[in-house]
């Protein structure tokens, strides 16, 4: 019987593509998508390399490879204020999306409401809409003859109407508005994971609700808080649509940049140049907070 | 700690939680209520009441980027599904050569900022010859490399999670290993396979930092089409637009949620591009 099974399960696993070895059907099954991504995505992402470090004429780049690109960004007060305007706007979102997603978290995770399966999704569903339908909502509210506005008019606190757009803190508003849901998910996750007793035993030990929160809940949530602005800083950073509404010239960040050299000037070596410092800018993070959180998980 | 729901504390975590939500809703709230404006301007509160703006959204000149788009993100899901779950399934079940490289290289394009992979790809086409690519092909190109890893996950989630004594079961009473798997084992991963397919459908329809480096003037998705009307002004229209391309996700997950399952999977979705 048992032999029985396994054998039919030996036959149920070859058809599964299993093969203990490398039959031909799992190097289709797996030869092909990474056959796709190595020709489509590695080999464009290394080209990008190369690319960065070419001059560009037009569309061409010719020549022996020269870090004058990476000079020209790094040296020039214009360039540098707005890498230095992407990081800010990358550290705003990520602050604001942690401070505003954990109450969300831990509400959704705690209430014992019967709606808690709708107020998820409704925290959710703005993963749904483009990022584009979401800021122009904003633009809607912040522009000088918006909602923002008219309220402020009608309630005499201004008599004039106020400036919003284009500005970087319109950006960081917008930004973290649309990422929101994934300070959520990530702080959610943290709090689920938690084992419920040692709030408990704190509690029962005389701490009192918000010297639990504090002592407790919040060091043993700390990973999907860094998880959650990680996530919101790198998406950010990167992030075209809200920068290119919401801002203007003054407030260039690397992506519009970006877009400027690649489709604008056509100077492409540029633009990979800023791809690639980019593209550090989020790994670089990534490394950060990875060893943060290795380094918590040593302490503990 | 199961709180009291009447204390202090609890109550106003209520009280910000209910701000925080107005923040949330808030400005979809008003881009609706915008779209029925009967001014020009994209004001709130409207002033009048006209649909429209809605005619114009649903006029040809803005029908075509959505079908576009609807056609795009349709095939894409399709194409990141099917290669989706073959992987996962390879990469659950098989024991082969080359299974770590396989596995990081499918965290690239989760890594890696979408903007970057959106200009690496064009200028990859351009060098190789396949400038032709830029366009519809290429956009299929791109948004499949970003969705895959999510197709594979929440397969290989549902795989994982499934009970091996299931097939092991059919299999004893006498099913082929064909019939296994069609009547237990894709039944039972529907959720996975269809939640990774809804994924990709909504990433495809709702990208920006790729769709605007592979886009050409004849293969605008809709979102590229609002950006680019958008440096002429802000007409409500963008905001009946905007809506229809809420509204057209909503309508799948809603739809797809019916049939099969796929809200568990929301978790395995912590790192989608924005």
């Amino acid at each position: 019987m048992d032999h029985a099974l396994a054998g039919n399960h030996g036959r149920l696993i070859a058809v599964l593509g299993d093969s203990r070895g490398g039959s031909l059907r799992t190097w289709l099954l797996v030869g092909l998508p990474t056959a796709f991504l190595l020709i489509f995505f590695v080999a464009p992402t290394a080209y990008l390399f190369s690319a960065s470090v070419l001059l560009s004429e037009g569309l061409m780049t010719p020549g022996a490879p020269t870090l004058e690109n990476y000079h020209l960004l790094l040296s020039r007060s214009l360039y540098q204020s707005i890498i230095l305007r992407s990081f800010g706007i990358g550290i705003g979102v990520g602050l604001v999306v942690v401070l505003l997603s954990y109450p969300v978290a831990y509400f959704l995770v705690r209430t014992t409401s019967r709606w808690k399966g709708l107020l998820i999704a409704v925290t959710l569903s703005p993963l749904l809409a483009s990022v584009i339908v979401r800021t122009y909502g904003w633009y809607v509210i912040l522009n000088q003859e918006g909602a923002l506005n008219g309220l402020l008019l009608a309630t005499g606190l201004v008599e004039q109407p106020l400036r919003f757009l284009p500005s970087t803190a319109a950006i960081i508003v917008g930004l973290a508005h649309a990422l929101l849901p994934y300070g959520v998910l990530s702080i959610m996750s943290s709090l689920n994971g938690m084992n419920p007793a040692l709030e408990r035993a704190a509690m029962s030990l005389g701490a009192t609700r918000f010297r639990t929160f504090l002592r407790v809940t919040l060091p043993l949530t700390m990973p999907g808080v860094t998880g959650g602005f990680l996530l919101a800083f790198s998406l950010a950073i990167s992030a075209y649509a809200t920068p290119a509404i919401l801002g203007g010239p003054a407030t260039e960040t690397m992506a519009t940049t970006i877009r400027n050299f690649m489709v604008v000037l056509l100077d492409w070596g540029l633009g990979s140049a800023m791809g690639v410092i980019l593209l550090a800018s989020s790994l670089l993070l990534l490394l950060l907070g990875t060893l943060a959180g290795g380094k918590r998980a040593a302490a503990a | 700690m199961s709180p009291r729901r009447t204390d202090l504390p609890w109550i106003s975590l209520r009280v910000v939680v209910a701000l925080i939500f107005a923040f949330i809703l808030g400005p979809i709230i008003i881009t609706a209520a915008v779209s029925f404006n009967g001014s020009a301007r994209s004001v709130f509160p409207p002033q009048g009441f006209s649909l429209g703006w809605w005619a114009e959204a649903l006029s040809w000149k803005w029908a075509e980027p959505m079908l576009f788009s609807l056609e795009l993100a349709a095939l894409v899901g399709v194409v990141s599904t099917i290669t989706g779950t073959l992987l996962a399934f390879a990469l659950v079940r098989g024991r082969f050569v080359g299974k770590s490289f396989v596995e990081m290289l499918l965290l690239g394009p989760l890594i890696l900022p979408t903007l970057v992979t959106g200009i690496a790809l064009l200028q990859f086409l351009h060098a190789v010859g396949l400038s032709a690519f830029v366009g519809f092909r290429g956009l299929l190109i791109g948004h499949a490399i970003i969705c895959l890893p999510f197709s594979v996950r929440t397969v290989a989630i549902a795989l994982r999670t499934m009970p091996a004594s299931l097939e092991a079961a059919a299999a004893s009473l006498g099913a082929s290993p064909v019939g296994v798997l069609r009547r237990v084992t894709l039944p039972v991963i529907a959720g996975g396979v269809f939640a990774g397919m809804s994924f990709s459908f909504v990433h495809s329809f709702t990208d920006v930092n790729l769709s605007i480096f592979l886009a050409s003037p004849g293969d605008k998705p809709v979102t590229v089409a609002i950006l680019a009307f958008l440096e002429y002004g802000f007409a409500p229209t963008l905001a009946a637009v905007s809506m229809i391309a809420l509204i057209i996700p909503l309508l799948l997950i809603a739809v797809v949620q019916r049939f099969v399952p796929i809200g568990d999977f929301l978790y395995a979705q912590e790192r989608p591009n924005a």
